[in-house]
Order: C-alpha cells, then structure tokens, then sequence
C-alpha cells in the first residue's frame, strides 16, 4: 500500500463521489486509534426510518489482480452491480469466495474472465486465490446507493439527498463497525470516525 | 626329596602370590577406572541422546505442521469448513490424520468453539477447550505447537489455521506420547524413555515408558520426593543406577510435561564387565599356567638334582653307576658334566688305591691282601675239581743284615731281585706275593707234591747264586714252608698260617724248607683268637713255669735249670709253646709273656734260695726284649723285689737274636752282666754270628742247638760240630751246655767231650716248681744214697 499505488486507485472513487447527482454532501473522516487517517474503510449511507433507498442503477467495478496481489485491497460495489476481476499478472489465478452473501470461484485464468460476477446480496465477500494463499481482497456489497472509500487521507465525500442517514464505517481490519446518525440540508456535513484498525500479519509470499 | 620338593613349592608359591598380587591390581585398577569412565559415558551418551531426542520432537512437529497446513490449505476442506460441511470436515480430517498416523486432528471454529474431531463419540469436542492455550498461541503468531494433555494424556500438538483466505477456522493436529512413540525415541536414541505429567495441585503421573517394570516404580518414587524433576540426577534401581535427564516438553493451564530420558549405568559399565570378566578368565588361566610352569621349571631343576643325589648316594655305597645322562647345556648340565668328571675321577683314583692296596709298592708284587684273594679264588674253584692247591713263605735268612750293614736301599735292591728271580722260576699261573720284610709267599693254584718239590727246588737253586749289587756279591738264602690243599687246610688262612708256620720250622731248623706238620700244629683244632687267649692267659694265670734241670756233667750235681713257659688252656688244655710263642713274637706280645716268666723265675729262685736251695733259673729272653731298657728295669725291680741275687737269674739269648741290632743288644747285656746276672747263647750254631762279635759279648754260658745234639751220636758231621762248638766255647772261656740229650750215648759222649752240663729228657722232662722239687730231692737221696 504504497503512496504510488493509492494515487492511482484514487481516480475512480472521485468519479463516483462526482457523479453523484446534486444535493447535500456528507464529508467523512476516518482516523486510527493512533490518530492516523485509515484508507480503504467503506463509509456508507442509509436513510433511517421508513424513508425508501431508491432503486439504483448499480454500477460494474473492478478488481485487479497485479503483482499476486488483489488491487485494491477493498472494493465497494452496490448490490446487483457486478465485479469483474481481470488478470494483469502473466500467471494464472484461481479467485474465490467462500463468504456467506456470495459463494464463487473463478477457476484457473488469466487475462479479463469472459462474464463479471453479479453481487446480489449486500455483505461483505472475502476473495482468496487458492494459488497464492497471502492474496486476500474485500468486496463491500452494499444495499444502498451512497457510499465511498476513504483515500490516503483517511476521508471521503458523499452527495446524497437531503434527509436522515446513519453513517456507517467498515473496513476489513477492524472487527466493528462505527456508525453515526447526521441529518443533512444543503449544506455540507463534516463526520469524523475513530476506527481501531489492526492490520494481520504479514503473510508470507513464496 | 623332601628339600627339593619344597624349594619346588617355594618356587610355585611366590610367583602364584606374585600373579595374584598383580592380577588383584589390574583388577582394581580396571574396576575403579570402568566405573569412572562409565559415568562419565554415561552422561555423554544421555547428553547426545536428549539432543537426538530434541530433534527427533522438532522432526514430528515438523510433520505435524506439515501435514496440519496440508490439510488446512485444502481447497474442498476449506470449502467444507466454509459451508460447515461437517460429515465432509469429518471425514476430511480422518484422511489426512492417517496419512501422518496422527492419533488425534481437531477443527475449530475461528472463535474456537469445536466444530469436529477424530475422537470417539464419547470424547467428542473434549480435546478442544484443552488446546485453548494453543489457539491463542495460534491467534498471535499464525500457527502453534506445544506438548500438552488430552484427555489427561501427553500429546504433541500442532494448531494451524484454515485460511479462505484469511482465518475462518482452526486446525490442531497431534500425536500421543504413549509408549509406541517412547519406544521409537528409545529405538534412535538408545535412552530409556518415560513420558510423565503433572497437573497443578496433583502429584506426578506416568504415562508412557521403555523402562522395565520394577524401574518405574522407583522413579514415580523419585519424582515424588521433588517438587521439581532436577535436570540431571543419578536414580537408584535396585542394583543398577539410572543416570537421568528431564527436559520439559510442556508447561501450561493443563499442567506440566516432561520426557524422563534415562541410560542405565550397569548397561554403561556392561563392556567393563565383560573386561572385567575376560580378566578375572585370563587371571584364572594365568595362574594355571603359571603353576604349571613354574613346578615344570622347579622340576626341571629338582628332578636332575634328585637324579644327581641319587647317583651320589650309589657312589657313597660304592657302586659306581654309569655316567648321569647330559641332555642339558645350562647350569644343570655343568653341574651333571662336573658330577661325571669327579665319578671319573673317583674312579680313576679308586682303581689307583685298590693297586696300592693289592700290590707291593716295592717290588710290584701282588701283597698280602691280594694273595690271599687269589688264594681264597683258588680254593674255591680247586673245591670244585678236587685239584691240590699249595702255598708257600718263603723267609729270606741274614736279610737284617744285610740291611744293617749294606743299608736299606741295597736291602730294598735285594728284595726286586730276589722278586725278579722267583718270578722268573714261576709259571704265569703262578702268584709271587711279598708279604712284607723278607717275606714272601708263592701260590702254586695247581700244585701237586711233584711240582711243590720242583719249585721249592729251583727257588733254593736261583737264590744260591749271588745277587750282585755295585760289584759287591750277596749271599741270601731262603727258607720255605709250604701248606697244601685239600692235605693241610681248605681255607686261606689257614693254609697261609700253616705254611709260615712251616716256614719258620725249616728257619729254626736251617733245612731250607719244609712241609707243614699237623703233628707240630694244634691250630687245626680250631681257629684261636690267639692273641686274646694268650692276653687272658697272662692275666688270669693259665700260664705257668716248669724247670728242666740242667746236669752237670762234672760234678753230676744240678744247680741250674731252664724255666720253660707252659699253657694249660682252661678248655684246649695244653698248648705247646711252639703254637703260641712264635706267634707272640710276630705280634709283639712276647714282651708281655717275657715279662711274666723273668718275673716267675726270679719270683722262683729266691723262692728256692729262701728254701735253701741255690738253683739258677734261666730265662729265654726273645730278641725284641734287648732293644728295650724295659728289660733291665723289669730284672732290677724283679730282683730286688723278691730279694733274689742276680747271680740266682740267668737269661737264655737266642743267638740270631741280638744280631739284627748288634750295638744295642750288647749295651742291654752289659747292664745286665753289671747286675750280675748270669747270660746264655742259646741255640748256639743255628745262627751265623761272627766270632769276633761273640767274643765281646759279656756272656757265660754257650748252649748247643738241640738239632746237632739229638743226632750227634749217630751223625759225624753233627758230633763234629758239637765238639767244635764245646772247644770254641771254652776258648772263649765260655762254659758250654747241651740241649737234647735223650739217651745215655749222648751223654757219655757230651762228657768225653768235656761238654759243661746237659740238659734234655734223659735227664728228666721240663717240671712243675713242686716235682722239681721232688725231683731234687729224689735225686738228692738217691745221690746220697749212692754214696
Ligand atoms: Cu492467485
């Protein structure tokens, strides 16, 4: 997780904080328990009450293989969106998922799989290689249209329409999540998260 | 023997003693160092053995996490774990818990919670909360492994986790330390090897061991007494010690684990044993050999010894064995070689005696000794053929002096020769013997009377020439007597006797030779231990003195008579002077039987001349009597003794007599004339003394040898010598008396030859004191009578 690489990953989650449509803007910062900004933490927003989640027209995202690693490491996708996990690497991989919302397995392949996986159930879906045993990426299945990833800087802007939302922050390191309740108007609404983040071991690679 | 079979058992026993002392030594020596060097082996050899026995536990673990992240890895197990697929976990973890022989593999939940297990039924999910140290281990570090109890029983235990990919659940997977897993460490390690457990507050348990039965027991006990297992320690097993070393395989919420390795030190002292043993053999074996060998060595040097002893004894009883074999060339050897030179030696010289001791170191003849062996042979094989057997002594005559006057190395010439020639009259058969002095004896082994009388001839013939000596011619003849067998005697001494007795006979008699005479002999009545008998004879008396008158012939009265010695043996009766007195003088004792009748008859004379009757006693004083002072002592003594005059005494001189000392015999009759002692030549004639010699002797009387005067009437030659004799004694104004008168003839003829006084039978024989007496006065009365 190099500042090099963060950069690069930084130009999608702009597009989608910009392609949101116009209306109140929620921005979220999330630091460690040691003060330091926690990058890749999934902040989603969820209307409280009765008030209803429109049907989103989710959207297909991407996750790399490169370097025998899973890149990035976290990838939010709004349920029914699908995820397309091309190869980059000249090797072969073997990418599956034993977790509960969405079992699967892309068998040995190299290159772009002919068909994305389509995550229909909203949770969180661990992604192993049973090649490369240290591989692991996170995807976010979400059952709600807002939502972000914090970059390096620890926060991430969301629009979403004026109302009542509970802030919720996930990320694959840390075994709670934080929430908050905000009421937003036009204007912008600053949240900050303390998240205690414990990165696992280094696995060995070989 | 004895002292040789001890100096073999000295021998045995110090070097026994010896060995023994060494071999205890080594022994000791061997003993103490195995045990130190056991000791010290065996804490070697626990020391490697619990570094094998540590990788041998890494090695498992090792396979137990191998085969742990095999299983953990498993794509279709994970995905079973995903799902909970649990008939599928199960069977799962069966497989790949036989392919390592696993004894127990657990699933856990990734909160750890049991999911699955290869237990029984009933012990389903009961290992799990036990591992629970292990799962947080895991938790922390990726993986664990640890030894800990299962059901209360020591297990090697790896956890792992299944990762999809990260952690979703885990695997432990582990063997049981039990007694097949003891024994394989055992197999590689070569310790005894005990897996014990402690669960806080409860003492210490077994659970596994190689050791036999009775040596668990005593470590439980061991352990007990400590709270603590030291590291290393020594535990007593009856009879054998375990050196010991307890590592901690597990210490945990469940308790403690340790593996007790153990090495026998009686298995480490084992090959110091078997030396020990091999020692103890070869001290045993060594000790038989060396009591052999040593006995064999003491013998080698007793057995000789004993042979050498043995061979001396034989020489010491003079049986000469032949020479002790020589087979060695050591000490033994030179002194078995030494042994047979001085058996040589001794023989040589013995050979050497035996001649001196048969021969006559003058004349080479044989000597007495051997002529009485030969003669001795003779008899016995003349026994057996009925053969005569003669002997012959022959005395030489005048030999003394000619060693007188001529000198003993003439004298001694003299004798070679006359050895020379009676050898050269004698067959080879024949012996010639000197039986000392001039004496010699001829042994004739095959002698009939014929050649006994050719001999003795031929002897007389070669003795009448002169034997020439530096131009100086000497006359020497010999006088021989002869005994024969089986005619006089058929022993050796005897017929030896009987000859010199012969010999001395025809010496008296100057007949040149003559045959023995049993008549003249009682010695053939038995053999007398003569000198003895006479000794006895003198002390106790059996001799006494019988007188012969002596009548003279002018006046015909009788005032002198001989004593003559008489021998009235207790049990032979009567002996004849004739058997003993020469005898006597051969042996010395004649100066005894002197002494006695010279006693008597000056004893019997003043006897007498107390009694009134004046009658001069004559003596016969042998010749050895004047070369002593003794006898002048005896007659002063004897005289004044008995208050006799010495004119009463008259001592009767053998002729012959005082020539073999001519000087000393005349300064004897000097002090005799000087005590006034009447002196007499008796057997004057038979003898060859010179006249001059005669003339200075200071005697009276001159008596006629009875050998002429028995013939004298009837033999010219003898009546002319006796005539002869009478006219040179009165010229030398001698008074001269006759022996042997027996007939009337004779006496007339003695009276017309002017003859002094007579003596003999006609006269009356030789009579006791008392009929002498009678014998007197008889005569006295008849005289009287007759005037
Ligand atoms: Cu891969």
């Amino acid at each position: 997780m190099n500042g090099r690489r963060v950069a690069r990953l930084l130009a999608p989650v702009l597009l989608a904080a910009t392609g949101a449509v116009s209306g109140a803007q929620i921005q979220a910062t999330v630091t460690g328990a040691d003060g330091k900004p926690v990058t890749q933490a999934v902040v989603t927003l969820k209307p409280t009450g009765n008030s209803p989640v429109p049907e989103g027209n989710p959207k297909s995202v991407v996750m790399d293989q490169v370097d025998k690693e899973f890149v990035p490491l976290v990838v939010p996708v709004q349920a029914g969106g699908a995820v397309s996990f091309p190869n980059k690497d000249n090797i072969r991989h073997h990418v599956y998922s034993f977790s509960a919302p969405k079992t699967f397995e892309l068998k040995l392949y190299s290159g772009v799989p002919s068909k994305p996986v389509v995550f229909d159930k909203p949770g969180v879906i661990t992604l192993g290689c049973n090649i490369h045993d240290w591989m692991v990426g996170y995807l976010f299945v979400t059952d709600t249209p807002w939502f972000g990833k914090t970059g390096a800087d620890g926060s991430v802007s969301i629009d979403a329409p004026p109302g009542e939302y509970t802030v919720r922050v996930w990320h694959p390191w840390s075994s709670a999540m934080a929430e908050q309740k905000v009421r937003t108007d036009a204007a912008p609404a600053k949240l900050a998260f303390r998240l205690s983040v414990v990165p696992p071991p280094v696995p060995a690679r070989k | 023997m004895i002292r040789f079979a001890r100096l073999e058992v000295r021998i045995v026993v110090f070097f026994v003693i010896l060995l023994i002392c060494m071999q205890g030594v080594m022994f000791t020596l061997v003993t103490a160092s195995g045990q130190h060097i056991a000791e010290r082996r065996v804490r070697e050899e626990l020391a490697t053995g619990e570094r094998l026995f540590r990788r041998l536990v890494d090695q498992s673990n090792r396979r137990l996490s191998d085969a742990a992240s095999v299983l953990a890895a498993d794509f279709g197990f994970r995905e079973a774990v995903a799902t909970r697929d649990l008939g599928t976990i199960q069977s799962v973890l069966r497989n790949h818990g036989a392919r390592i022989s696993a004894d127990v593999v657990l699933l856990a939940d990734i909160e750890g919670m049991p999911l699955a297990d290869t237990l029984d039924e009933g012990h389903s999910g009961a290992g799990l909360p036990q591992v629970s140290d292990l799962l947080a281990a895991a938790r922390d570090k990726g993986k664990a492994q640890a030894i800990t109890l299962i059901g209360g029983v020591p297990h090697q235990v790896v956890v792992v986790p299944v990762l999809a990919p990260v952690p979703i659940a885990w695997v432990a997977m582990g063997f049981k330390l039990d007694n097949r897993a003891a024994r394989d460490l055992q197999d590689v390690t070569a310790l005894q090897v005990s897996f014990l457990s402690r669960r806080p507050g409860d003492g210490w348990r077994m659970h596994a061991s190689t050791l036999p039965e009775q040596a668990r027991v005593p470590l439980l006990h061991s352990a007990s007494r400590q709270s603590t297992l030291d590291t290393f320690s020594f535990i007593d097993v009856g009879d054998d010690h375990y050196a010991t070393l307890v590592p901690v395989l597990g210490e945990g919420s469940e308790g403690r684990v340790v593996a007790v390795l153990q090495r026998s030190l009686l298995e480490g002292l084992e090959p110091f044993h078997r030396l020990r043993n091999i020692l103890a053999v070869l001290a045993v074996v060594s000790i038989v050999l060396s009591i052999a060998g040593s006995m064999l060595i003491a013998r080698s040097v007793t057995r000789p010894v004993g042979r050498l002893v043995t061979t001396a004894r034989r020489i010491q009883d003079g049986d000469y064995p032949e020479h002790v074999a020589v087979e060695r060339s050591d000490e033994i050897g030179e002194l078995a070689s030494s042994f047979n030179h001085m058996l040589d030696g001794i023989k040589q010289r013995e050979s050497q005696i035996l001649r001196l001791a048969y021969e006559d170191a003058l004349t080479g003849l044989p000597n007495r000794a051997m002529l009485h062996d030969r003669l001795t042979q003779a008899l016995s094989s003349a026994r057996r053929t009925a053969s005569p057997v003669s002997v012959m002594v022959m005395g030489l005559d005048r030999f003394k002096e000619v060693n007188e006057t001529l000198g003993h190395p003439i004298g001694d010439r003299v004798l070679r020769e006359v050895a020379v020639r009676l050898q050269g009259v004698l067959r080879e058969s024949d012996t010639v013997a000197r039986l000392g002095g001039d004496e010699f004896a001829i042994l004739l082994p095959t002698g009939d009377s014929e050649r006994v009388q050719n001999v003795m001839r031929r002897i007389v013939a070669t003795l009448e020439t002169p034997i020439v000596i530096d131009d100086q011619a000497i006359d020497v003849g010999g006088s021989i007597g002869v005994a024969s067998f089986p005619d006089h005697s058929d022993g050796a001494d005897t017929l030896l006797r009987q000859a010199d007795m012969a010999m001395s006979l025809a010496k008296q008699a100057n007949s040149g030779y003559a045959i023995y005479d049993p008549a003249q002999d009682d010695g053939r009545r038995g053999h007398l231990s003569l000198l003895g008998e006479l000794r006895r004879a003198v002390e106790r008396d059996e001799l006494n003195l019988h007188f012969q008158p002596k009548l003279d012939l002018a006046t015909g009265a009788v005032h002198r008579a001989e004593a003559l010695v008489r021998w009235q043996h207790p049990v032979r009766g009567f002996v004849p002077p004739v058997e003993f007195i020469p005898f006597a003088e051969r042996t010395g004792y004649i100066r005894q039987v002197t002494r006695w009748v010279v006693e008597r008859a000056i004893l019997q004379a003043g006897e007498w001349h107390r009694a009134g009757r004046s009658i001069t006693i004559s003596a016969n004083v042998s010749t050895r009597d004047l070369m002593t002072p003794d006898l002048v002592n005896l007659v002063t003594g004897g005289l004044q003794r008995h208050g006799t005059p010495a004119s009463l005494l008259c001592l009767e001189i053998t002729e012959s007599g005082f020539m073999d000392d001519p000087t000393r015999a005349l300064e004897t009759l000097e002090q005799l004339h000087a005590l006034g002692v009447r002196l007499s030549i008796d057997d004057f004639g038979t003898g060859y003394s010179s006249l001059a010699y005669l003339k200075k002797l200071p005697v009276q009387e001159l008596k006629i040898d009875r050998a002429f005067v028995m013939h004298m009437v009837t033999d010219r030659d003898d009546a002319t010598l006796v005539r002869s004799t009478i006219e040179l004694g009165h010229n030398l104004g001698l008074e001269v008396v006759a022996e042997g008168v027996e007939d009337a003839a004779s006496l007339d003829m003695l009276r017309v030859l002017g003859c002094n006084e007579a003596q003999g039978y006609f006269i009356s024989k030789p009579l006791p004191a008392d009929r002498f007496e009678q014998w007197l006065d008889q005569r006295g009365s008849a005289a009287s009578a007759a005037a």
